[in-house]
């Protein structure tokens, strides 16, 4: 009996077949279908700005890791070995991540210097700074995106390939009535228009979605919120500005663009969002709303990522403890379906239904 | 996985196929003068005096109770030692040498039905008393204190649910002897003057359900009913158990008899029973060691027997050379001892020998599976990182203080972050 050796820890002393390596990987495998599409829509030129925006996310956290991390060792090269034993499966998986998804919303003809310069800043300001997995406060994707659009906005004149001549860059930069002309509903969803690499086949992304909802690896009560207000905004704009076309103007607005992938993709990455049930309905109500004003009275073509932002730096205030509740109270349910209607009757005033 | 997480594996169907030793072999017997609840204790014999079973031995002093000592066998008094009990502390015993004759002491008697009949509370209380009777659930706490209760008492809940996994006593007790037990809560409900009776079980047993049901059938007198529960952790904490049977919301923080209900194990409804019937303390309880590190062996032991004695009866251990963590109770809420040189105790029901895995933590990613998961509605992430910052206004803003430490958000962490010592650190921090 003496020889055996007793190890303290404290209760519980099981833990759950689950991990956060599963979750990195469970994403990466629900954008398989994105990108497969992409590389087989746009060719060479989807596959290097993936593989590109791939090394960068993963190099940087390396090097970043490689820098900061502290190890023991008697020298140089000894210390350096010992870092790599800390380096774990998540320095690689994450950023990946992070790297395709970026590498999704670039449009396809965009310059490599930009795309370069993009991935390097949400890699690097974006997450690393912050100290890296779970630290990061803005989605790394979202503001590298918005890095280029604001600081490389020349480099962006005609980055949108397959350019039709009744149409504009993306089928969002048509006007309403007539792009219906040019794309079906049908060509929305199998992404036969133009747009951002990844943003463009529906089904694929619905795919994506069912698969990592199945996989419980999202939550989709942020989806979910962020899809009922823009759906119920789309509708009431749709009823303001083409009584006749009220179903092809929600459905075009929810197809097009990078809602979709926005909402299963960049929405749901767990870092970034509110830790609480009812956070997380008001993180993607608020995403959500966001998008469909920049549309309508923005027209930004990253407009999901800008939505995204602004939820993003508004997730430390639904979080404050103060405040922050998992329960779903009487004030909850109120509040929201005030700011839901609210925000519907703003469009709905607006956009002119009720001249003043 | 982000999503609230209830159900885990519980491991309780295996053991509870494995054959039952009644082990009353053991050549030496340890009662430990002190334990959590006491702190100090005094001995009423002396070396080399002869005692029998159920004789009181010392009395253990507690807060605001005090409660007897009783030897489970007959022989002598050798001397004492320093061992460890079943919360993992070092606690001084005394040894009682087994001459297996369990000769019964004088004071055990059975009571007749008349005689039960015509009992006060006060002479229950006094019975419960004296014969020791604790929360056999793990709590420890002294029974005729909730006897006593001074309110109106509706509903005795007999809480048989034992929903941390690897657990089978109280299983077993409510399969081997439903009369028993339905007699204790019998007296229980005439102590207190409650008209009814609830036994709360897993809805999954239905073999259980089934016998209890089959046995009240005899009991027809009384208004007593089997309420199958649900299976998820943590069914089996009071206020949840309380909840599902009865539908009475107790919050935290108050006491069930405030609310006109009084839950008690289902063992110590049995060891009530024999208290009352027969005047002796509790004696043996079902002892089932399991684990991966170790022979599983599920046993009937007398209170005192060394588990050493247990585990190499059963075969000892399996892998000698990984290293071992030895958990008192069930895996999620167990206390974990650092030596093997424990012995029974009246909360005793289980040793689980695990391998120990070394698990490396990955930073937190904010997924909120513990909140989720959480049972009392408290955010485990934030707390964590009050704690870290050190902060008292978010704790109490967080209250860290509803925390039961039932272990789920460190159970549920992809990340494998241990949650529960935050939680219990944030506690720490709160009281200063």
């Amino acid at each position: 009996m003496q020889n055996m050796t007793f190890i303290s820890q404290t209760s519980p002393y099981i833990r759950k077949e689950t991990s956060t390596k599963r979750m990195m990987f469970d994403v990466l495998i629900a954008l398989t279908p994105v990108v497969f599409f992409s590389i087989y829509r746009f060719g060479l030129d989807a596959f290097t700005r993936i593989l590109l925006s791939l090394i960068i996310f993963v190099g940087v956290e390396a090097l970043y890791f490689l820098a900061v991390t502290r190890a023991d060792g008697y020298n140089f090269t000894d210390k350096i070995k010992n870092k790599f034993k800390k380096y774990t499966i998540n320095n690689f998986s994450a950023p990946a991540v992070s790297g395709v998804i970026y590498a999704m919303i670039v449009p396809d003809h965009l310059h490599i210097y930009a795309v370069v310069m993009g991935a390097l800043f949400g890699a690097g300001i974006g997450k690393m700074i912050f100290g890296g997995l779970g630290f990061n406060l803005f989605n790394p994707a979202a503001l590298g995106r918005v890095f280029i659009a604001l600081a490389f906005t020349t480099f962006f004149t005609g980055s949108y390939g397959f350019i039709d001549a009744a149409a504009g860059a993306t089928a969002l930069s048509t006007p309403f009535p007539n792009v219906l002309n040019s794309y079906s509903l049908v060509d929305l969803l199998v992404g036969n228009i133009p747009g951002s690499i990844g943003e463009i086949n529906a089904l694929a992304i619905i795919f994506g979605l069912v698969y990592l909802l199945i996989r419980k690896t999202i939550d989709y009560r942020p989806v979910l919120s962020g899809l009922l207000i823009f759906v119920a905004l789309s509708t009431v704009a749709g009823y303001v500005l083409y009584p006749t076309l009220v179903f092809e103007y929600v459905v075009f607005q929810t197809l097009s663009g990078g809602l979709l992938f926005g909402l299963t993709f960049m929405i749901t990455d767990p870092a970034t969002s509110p830790v609480t049930r009812p956070g997380r309905w008001w993180f993607g109500l608020i995403v959500g709303a966001l998008v469909f004003f920049i549309r309508s009275f923005g027209s930004l073509p990253e407009g999901v990522a800008f939505a995204l932002l602004i939820g993003n730096l508004l997730v430390p205030v639904l979080d404050y403890p103060m405040w922050a509740n998992n329960l779903f109270t009487k004030k909850f349910y109120l509040g929201y379906s005030a700011i839901f209607v609210l925000l519907a009757v703003l469009t709905f005033v607006i956009l002119g239904g009720y001249a003043i | 996985m982000i999503t609230k997480t209830r159900n885990i594996p519980d491991g309780k169907d295996v053991l509870k196929k494995l054959p039952l030793i009644h082990h009353l072999e053991a050549p030496y017997l340890y009662y430990p003068i002190t334990n959590q609840r006491c702190p100090e204790g005094e001995t009423c014999v002396v070396f080399g005096q002869f005692v029998k079973v159920g004789e009181v031995i010392g009395t253990r002093k507690g807060a605001f109770f005090e409660q007897p000592i009783h030897a489970t066998v007959s022989g002598e008094v050798v001397g004492h030692e320093m061992k460890f009990d079943a919360s993992g502390k070092r606690v001084n015993c005394m040894i009682v040498k087994n001459d297996f004759k369990y000769e019964l002491h004088e004071s055990v008697q059975s009571m007749t039905d008349e005689a039960i009949e015509a009992l006060t509370q006060k002479d229950y209380v006094q019975i419960a008393k004296e014969a020791g009777l604790v929360g056999l659930g793990g709590s420890g706490f002294p029974t005729y204190i909730k006897l006593n209760a001074k309110n109106k008492i509706d509903i005795i809940l007999a809480n048989g649910v034992e929903c941390e996994p690897k657990l089978i006593s109280d299983y077993e007790v409510m399969m081997q002897s439903p009369e028993e037990l339905i007699n204790g809560l019998i007296y229980a409900m005439k102590a207190v003057g409650a008209p009814k009776g609830i036994i709360a079980v897993k809805k999954r047993y239905v073999e259980l359900v089934e016998r209890i049901r089959f046995s009240l059938n005899s009991y027809t007198d009384y208004d007593i009913e089997v309420v199958p529960v649900g299976n998820h952790y943590p069914q089996g904490w009071e206020l949840e158990a309380i909840e599902s049977a009865t539908g009475i919301k107790v919050p935290q923080f108050k006491l069930p008899a405030d609310y006109g209900i009084i839950p008690f194990n289902v063992s110590t409804l049995q060891s009530l029973y024999h208290a009352v019937k027969f005047n002796l303390p509790v004696l043996e309880r079902y002892f089932v060691i399991s684990g991966d590190g170790v022979v599983n062996k599920s046993f009937k032991a007398r209170i005192g027997t060394p588990i050493q004695s247990l585990i190499e009866l059963g075969g000892g251990y399996v892998d000698r050379h990984i290293p071992k963590t030895l958990i008192m109770g069930g895996p999620m809420m167990g206390s974990n001892v650092t030596n093997d040189d424990i012995v029974t105790t009246h909360t005793a029901t289980s040793l689980i020998v695990q391998n120990s895995l070394h698990l490396t933590e990955d930073p937190c990613i904010h997924c909120a599976s513990c909140v989720y998961s959480c049972p009392v509605d408290i955010q485990p992430v934030q707390i964590m990182n009050a704690v870290k910052a050190n902060d008292k206004d978010f704790l109490k803003a967080l209250s860290v203080n509803k925390c039961i430490e039932c272990g789920l958000c460190a159970f549920v962490c992809p990340s494998k972050i241990h949650l529960t010592d935050y939680m219990r650190e944030g506690k720490c921090i709160l009281r200063g």
